[in-house]
């Protein structure tokens, strides 16, 4: 007779186990425990949306509260992925709809959100609480003003659920709007803290019509986020901060007006009274002198995010250098290299660092952003562990200085601009820079590639990478050989993107099983054949082998000839049923 | 008819290991690229970008790697600067009047510096104004000033040096700047 506890107490045991991987890992001890899991967990995360049918989820998870889901490729973002590929979590919701009727939770990336969805969510979970759309499109202002009117005044204070109250007031004015938008991004939409509540207004990218903003409700005490449009005018922002003291983050709106004395001792009146600010974000159209406006706030602020900032290296110093607790900095590289000097000596507690282009098309360049702030950055912050940052000249010792600096490093992004960018010291490959980088970080789990790189860039991550997770490559490597390295050294590897590389056949038919240990892999302009893609789908029945090409058919063309792009993803669903008229899948023969 | 699947618990192994390997599709030798026609630089030469003309002008589709929405915002920067309207016509040079719908930038180059700059002409009301500004951001001091002399190029193309014409000439015509030393 087996003993084992009572399920009960198994329940009361797994209910303090949060994460998926250790959900993952006790769900396999035995098959009791695997159904205490399933019909315990609350909570799920389905990185990509074709991996499982909403049937599958549904079945094993009948319990679930807040699901995430992903659907496009990360390259998506970059407009190598055509319209129409996909990603439509209509299905998902209508499947939801019917079996979680408690659903307090859904967060989306990358995915087509159409109205009829909204407006589905809306009807369908009366515990609705939480809805964040990340790079998500295909819907309009109609949509949202559903869900603003169907989720709020449900909840009361004393369930401690969130107040949808200033949504319903979005909504009056949502409604004047009928616009449809293609790139939406929307980010976070309606967010709410259980325990705390939040509302946000979401921040519309442009057209958001501030006639139709009427006066700020009288008080807000619940609000503690803010991102405002960019149309609302910077002399509406004293009152509103006025209205909403305890805010924990803020974005402004436009923070650009006629230099007037008192918009400027009002502002910074506003300003010294938020002891709460946290985060601050949003500076379109920035007029410099309304900066020290914010300077009474800046020891708090532990996130800054300037990216739309257009100010010079001097404005951005002075602002920086007030923020002594600044943990994240998102900024353009207007900061130069004597911005970020500045940053390393004043912000010591650095962890985050992005550093955008203000002229990515630009070739010749247009501000004195060298690697020399980034190495000033990696020696001056000694908790500085992510890293995204654009610039058009590196060289292999800055980046070895880099690793040695930063050990802790775990997200480490480089773009330099002109691909296939030598050192421009020794004009040798950057190999032996990002070799340094992979192997003196050694809990790296993200890292993207630019510059000049042959396949030994790939030997030294095959061979020391054993932590990374995401790996984006693109114009680099000589052949097969450095898609090998990486395939089969990265144990932990789950995402791996790859564009203009020429990489073919033999490396990927080599290492077909590796893909089943991965999330996905995506090769644009490389050189793998159709002959191949199909052999893969072939062989590989738990893979969907996917080929896009907007040239029409494959099989019109040679099976030597390359495929565009391909997609290729471990799924337990098989071949999905909505794919558009330029992706093929290549299918198991039955 | 038996599964293969057992009803059993798994054992540690079973559980924990990673799932069979299958074999692989195409046994990997040490030389995968010897059958290769060309030997080194082939990947660069036969790598095909999709090369497009895309609203900015720049060929590669989706490089550099930046999300569609920033590049709207940040040519939306610099459009809005150029359409709205200035209220009281508080354009003094380096103050924050903001926006102006006379902003002129342009490129300027020194010689002997990799990186090349931008300015906006429509913050300046004289040569002087201008060559103060651009010493500062090449980070010369006014001594060495002496030793540099500003060139421009107009609108057919030619470079001329500037300060022959009247200010509102130059304004007119310039396209780009350079900065060049004096003798040699």
């Amino acid at each position: 007779m087996a003993y084992s506890f009572p399920e009960e107490v198994l329940e009361h045991v797994f209910s303090f186990i949060h994460t998926d991987k250790d959900r993952n890992a006790i769900s396999l001890v035995c098959k009791s425990w695997y159904e205490v899991e399933r019909w315990s967990r609350r909570r799920i995360f389905i990185g990509n949306c074709y991996a499982v049918s909403p049937g599958i989820v549904i079945r094993r998870f009948p319990e679930l509260r807040s699901v995430a889901l992903k659907g496009k490729p990360h390259f998506a973002d970059f407009n190598l992925v055509p319209d129409g590929w996909g990603g439509n979590v209509y299905p998902w919701i209508a499947a939801m709809a019917m079996a979680y009727p408690m659903l307090e939770e859904l967060r989306l990336k990358r995915m087509v959100v159409t109205d009829e969805s909204l407006e589905l969510i809306s009807r369908s979970f009366k515990n609705f609480k939480v809805l964040v759309l990340s790079s998500c499109e295909g819907f309009s202002t109609d949509g949202l003003a559903a869900i603003a009117a169907n989720c709020s005044g449900r909840f009361s204070e004393e369930s401690r659920i969130s107040s949808f109250d200033l949504l319903s007031f979005a909504t009056f004015f949502l409604s004047n709007q009928t616009k449809r938008y293609n790139r939406f991004e929307l980010k976070p939409a309606c967010e709410v803290d259980i325990g705390s509540p939040i509302s946000l207004i979401p921040d519309f990218a442009h057209h958001w019509c501030p006639s139709t903003f009427p006066a700020w409700p009288p008080r807000c005490p619940s609000l503690r986020t803010l991102r405002l449009n960019r149309a609302v005018p910077l002399d509406r922002l004293p009152n509103l901060l006025r209205r909403a003291p305890q805010l924990v983050e803020l974005g402004t709106g436009a923070y650009s007006a006629e230099h007037r004395p008192e918009v400027f001792s009002s502002l910074a009146g506003a300003f010294s009274n938020c002891k709460e600010l946290k985060s601050l974000s949003g500076f379109w159209d920035v007029v410099p002198d309304y900066l020290p406006a914010v300077y009474p706030a800046c020891s708090g602020i532990t996130s800054l995010n300037l990216s739309y900032a257009t100010i010079q290296s001097p404005d951005l110093i002075k602002l920086v250098t007030q923020c002594q607790n600044l943990q994240r900095l998102w900024v353009l590289d207007y900061i130069e290299d004597s911005g970020l000097d500045a940053l390393a000596a004043s912000c010591k507690d650095l962890q985050e660092l992005r550093v955008f282009p203000s002229e990515p098309y630009d070739m010749e360049g247009n501000v004195a952003l060298t690697e020399q702030g980034l190495v000033s950055v990696s020696e001056g912050c000694p908790k500085l562990h992510s890293v995204l940052y654009f610039c058009r000249q590196m060289t292999n010792a800055a980046l070895v200085s880099i690793a040695k600096n930063r050990p802790n490093m775990t997200r480490f992004r480089l773009c330099i601009i002109e691909p296939r960018t030598r050192d421009y010291q020794t004009l040798e490959p950057l190999d032996v820079g990002f070799g340094a980088i992979v192997e003196h970080c050694k809990e790296l789990h993200r890292l993207s590639l630019s510059g000049l790189l042959t396949d030994r860039v790939f030997e030294y991550i095959g061979t020391h990478a054993k932590k990374l997770e995401m790996l984006s490559v693109a114009f680099a490597g000589d052949g097969d050989l450095g898609l090998h390295h990486v395939l089969s050294g990265c144990k932990s590897l789950r995402k791996l993107e790859i564009r203009d590389c020429p990489f073919g056949d033999k490396a990927l038919l080599a290492n077909a099983a590796k893909l089943e240990t991965m999330r996905s892999l995506w090769m644009s302009s490389c050189s793998v054949s159709f002959g191949a893609c199909k052999l893969l789908g072939q062989k590989m029945p738990r893979l969907n082998v996917e080929v896009m090409d907007e040239r029409g058919r494959p099989d019109s063309r040679p099976e030597s000839c390359s495929v565009e792009k391909l997609y290729i993803y471990r799924s337990v669903a098989g071949p999905r049923s909505d794919m558009p008229r330029f992706v093929w899948t290549m299918k198991t023969p039955s | 008819m038996i599964s293969g699947r057992s009803n059993k618990k798994r054992g540690f192994i079973e559980a924990f290991e990673l799932p069979p390997q299958t074999l692989p599709l195409l046994l990997w030798n040490d030389h995968p690229n010897d059958d290769d026609d060309d030997d080194d630089r082939k990947g660069v030469e036969n790598s095909s970008f999709i090369a497009k003309k895309n609203d900015d002008g720049y060929c590669i589709v989706g490089w550099p790697p930046i999300k569609f929405r920033r590049k709207k915002i940040c040519s939306h920067n610099r459009d809005d600067n150029d359409r709205t309207v200035l209220h009281n016509g508080s354009a003094r040079a380096g103050v924050g009047g903001g926006v102006n719908p006379n902003s002129k930038y342009v490129k300027v180059k020194m010689v002997g510096v990799g990186i090349a700059r931008k300015i906006d002409l429509s913050r300046h009301h004289s040569y002087q104004t201008l060559t103060n500004t651009l010493i500062n951001m090449f980070g010369k001091c006014q001594q060495d000033a002496q030793s540099f002399k500003l060139a421009y190029q107009d609108r057919e193309g030619d470079w001329l040096l500037a300060g022959d014409v009247p200010w509102r000439t130059f304004i007119q015509s310039v396209e780009r700047l350079k900065i060049l030393r004096i003798g040699g």
